[in-house]
């Protein structure tokens, strides 16, 4: 009775073959994201005049950075077996919190600070609330989604918040030509990558998303690096808010919702498995990239907005189907070698 | 002596706590009496019977919800919110066609459970992980509903008494609850504890497993559970235009979350198999007094997202205790 609290259950259908598997299919699932990617800049370049430029591409840049810093926190939670709902809302609240310092005068680095600071806090309550009061990833952050929306009604109280960038950097700021921030992402992502490659904390990250009882028993400390990883993706949450603040210039009492659903799909159709232990901060990358490019495209081409989600919606289906089909059959070949 | 008297005492309280009904009635009355005090046009039957109406649509998305998750293997279906915007938009359109309203509204139902079908397909023969397809699923009704309107709402129903549905009362009961609500409640909860599948849906949420090698296929047990949802959303969009009397494109935004908390709430274990239809119901009139209640003590509605947002996690805590407690004793 006891024994099922704690495991994901059917969550991992795929057990044994499947080293054997990853190593068959390695290539072709890492391959699916970014043939996706060119196919859909070759349509969107073939379809509007105005798609290639490289204005429109700093535009995407622009656009998509705070998604793509909530993104790489999120794959690591992905990764190990966790989810959270609540990023967009806590971006919310800690943008509410950036502006009214923007407009208090606070220099930007304290601002930057208090915001990173603001949203690892967040981020720790679901931590906190995951791994050490052992409630399940996707039902702690509805919840606390929902208070953190509730908090930015009453920070927001009726008025809609304007505030200047923090630091022209953050802005449209271009350094050769490319927006600064996108050097952010860059180094973020770096940094990512090489924790999740290269440091035991990353590598505890895959061994809990694979097997928490296991990983458990070899020691690994299975609440700690969940706290962690919460917090982590809570003070990317706080950096994105800063960004997100100085594109936007306004916090409402809805602001940040759409990005909760965004960033799960941008970690999701870049490869990584929703059950946990399988994944990678370079496949998310391009998975914001997609997202980014298709939204842009959807509209330079003249497809009405409205669309937008109908083609995000097909692309999680179809990058996800493809990715499931493929290891289901790359399981069934090894089976009956 | 004295020890063991405390002891029972103490078993009979947890009980008492354990069991979900019981939980949940304390918390009825004990909110109900709060809100009394608070409001003295609470406790008036009029109020408590118009406010059930605001139960009716949550609700049967709450219904759809429990039964998916309670399928196990990962079920749920974040899509209802968006399904119920799309069938009733596809209802709005039908009717703006010449189609008799009571047609179009057989039509929304249909479309609810062709929707739902295609949730299933992607679980359950594609195999994408629910929380995933139905995350697809959510974007591509959700946006669909969005371009079939235009962007803006469609009307159009105010014709052979359908209005009724949304805003009738018989006796003072609301007909949405009375006619709607009710019913499905009842005749799942019915299938639920009665039925051959019903059982088999426990059966399956519990260990999917040890189902299939029994002989029962937990695919096909859940793609019905899928499909049944998508149903209950088509309802939820045929009893929202009643009442409204437009379809909405964004009608059923925020369901999703707000269908999950209280299947949960209800006592449905998030990982199946665990669960009765009657909690849920339970759980969504503690909603709807809950909300109710803070609207007439002058709390704006937004608040209630917050007060829901805790309490969730508050069920799950409570949740664990008590299973951890009862594994612990076997």
């Amino acid at each position: 009775m006891a024994s099922d609290i704690g495991t994901r259950g059917a969550a991992a259908p795929v057990g044994q073959g499947e080293g054997r598997s990853r190593r068959n299919l390695g290539p072709v699932r890492q391959v699916v994201v970014p043939a996706l990617l060119c196919l859909e800049l070759l349509v969107f370049a073939t379809l509007s005049d105005n798609f290639l430029t490289g204005a429109n591409m700093a535009n995407v840049i622009l656009n998509s950075v705070d998604l793509a810093l909530i993104a790489g926190g999120l794959t690591l939670v992905i990764i190990l077996g966790g989810i959270d709902v609540s990023t967009g809302p806590a971006l919310g609240v800690v943008a509410w919190v950036v502006g009214t310092s923007t407009v208090a005068g606070t220099s930007p680095a304290l601002t930057i600070v208090l915001a990173i600071a603001l949203g690892a806090l967040l981020g720790l309550i679901n931590g906190a609330i995951v791994s050490l009061l052992n409630v399940t990833a996707i039902i702690a952050t509805l919840g606390t989604a929902a208070v953190f929306q509730t908090a930015l009604f009453g920070l927001w109280g009726g008025t809609d918040l304007f505030a200047p960038p923090v630091s022209r950097y953050a802005a449209a700021d271009r350094l050769l030509g490319v927006p600064t921030v996108a050097f952010l992402v860059l180094v973020v992502y770096a940094v990512l990558w090489y924790v999740t490659r290269y440091r035991a904390f990353g590598r505890h990250v895959y061994a809990v998303g694979n097997d928490t009882e296991a990983a458990r028993l070899s020691g690994v400390a299975v609440r700690r690096v969940s706290l962690a990883a919460y917090v982590l993706v809570g003070g990317l949450v706080g950096l994105a808010a800063v960004v997100y603040m100085a594109r936007v210039g306004v916090v409402q009492a809805t602001s940040g919702t759409n990005l909760t659903l965004a960033a799960i799909a941008a970690v999701v159709v870049g490869g990584t498995s929703i059950t946990g232990g399988r994944g990678s901060v370079v496949g998310t990358l391009f998975g914001v990239l997609f997202i980014a490019v298709l939204q842009n495209g959807v509209v330079l081409t003249g497809v009405p907005p409205l669309w937008n989600g109908v083609l995000v919606g097909m692309f999680i289906l179809l990058a996800v189907g493809i990715d499931v089909v493929s290891e289901r059959l790359s399981a069934r070949n090894a089976a009956s070698r | 002596m004295s020890s063991v008297s405390l002891r029972s005492q103490r078993l009979r309280a947890t009980n008492l706590l354990r069991d979900r009904t019981a939980l949940l009635v304390v918390l009825i009355l004990v909110t109900s009496v709060v809100m009394s005090v608070i409001s003295p046009y609470f406790l008036v039957l009029d109020n408590l019977l118009t406010m059930t109406q605001f139960g009716a649509v949550i609700g049967l998305l709450a219904l759809g919800q429990t039964l998916v998750i309670l399928g196990g293997g990962g079920g749920i279906d974040i899509s209802v919110g968006a399904t119920l915007s799309l069938c009733g938009v596809l209802m709005g359109l039908s009717v703006g066609e010449g189609v008799n309203v009571w047609v179009a509204a057989g039509l929304a139902l249909a479309a609810g459970l062709l929707l739902g079908a295609l949730n299933g397909f992607a679980v359950t023969v594609v195999g994408i992980p629910a929380l995933i397809a139905t995350l697809g699923t959510l974007y591509l009704f959700g946006s669909a509903a969005q371009v079939l309107a235009g962007g803006t709402q469609v009307g159009g129903f105010d014709q052979a008494g359908f209005s009724f549905l949304g805003t009738g009362t018989v006796l003072g009961v609301p007909a949405q609850v009375l006619f709607v609500l009710l019913p499905a409640y009842a005749l799942t909860a019915w299938v639920m504890r009665r039925s051959l599948f019903g059982r088999r849906v426990y059966e399956v949420g519990n260990n999917g497993q040890a189902s299939r090698l029994v002989g029962s296929s937990p695919a096909r047990t859940r793609f019905v559970l899928y499909c049944v949802s998508g149903l209950l959303a088509g309802l939820g969009a045929v009893v929202t235009n009643s009442w409204l009397l437009v379809a909405r494109p964004g009608a059923g935004e925020g369901f999703e979350l707000q269908s999950i908390t209280i299947a949960v709430l209800g006592g449905t274990y998030i990982f199946g198999g665990r669960g009765r239809v009657s909690g849920t119901l339970l759980a969504v009139l503690l909603i709807v007094i809950l909300g109710s209640g803070l609207q007439l003590a002058g709390v704006d509605p937004s608040w209630q997202g917050g007060v829901l947002g805790i309490v969730l996690v508050l069920a799950v805590v409570l949740n664990n205790a008590f299973l951890r407690e009862r594994g612990e004793r076997r």
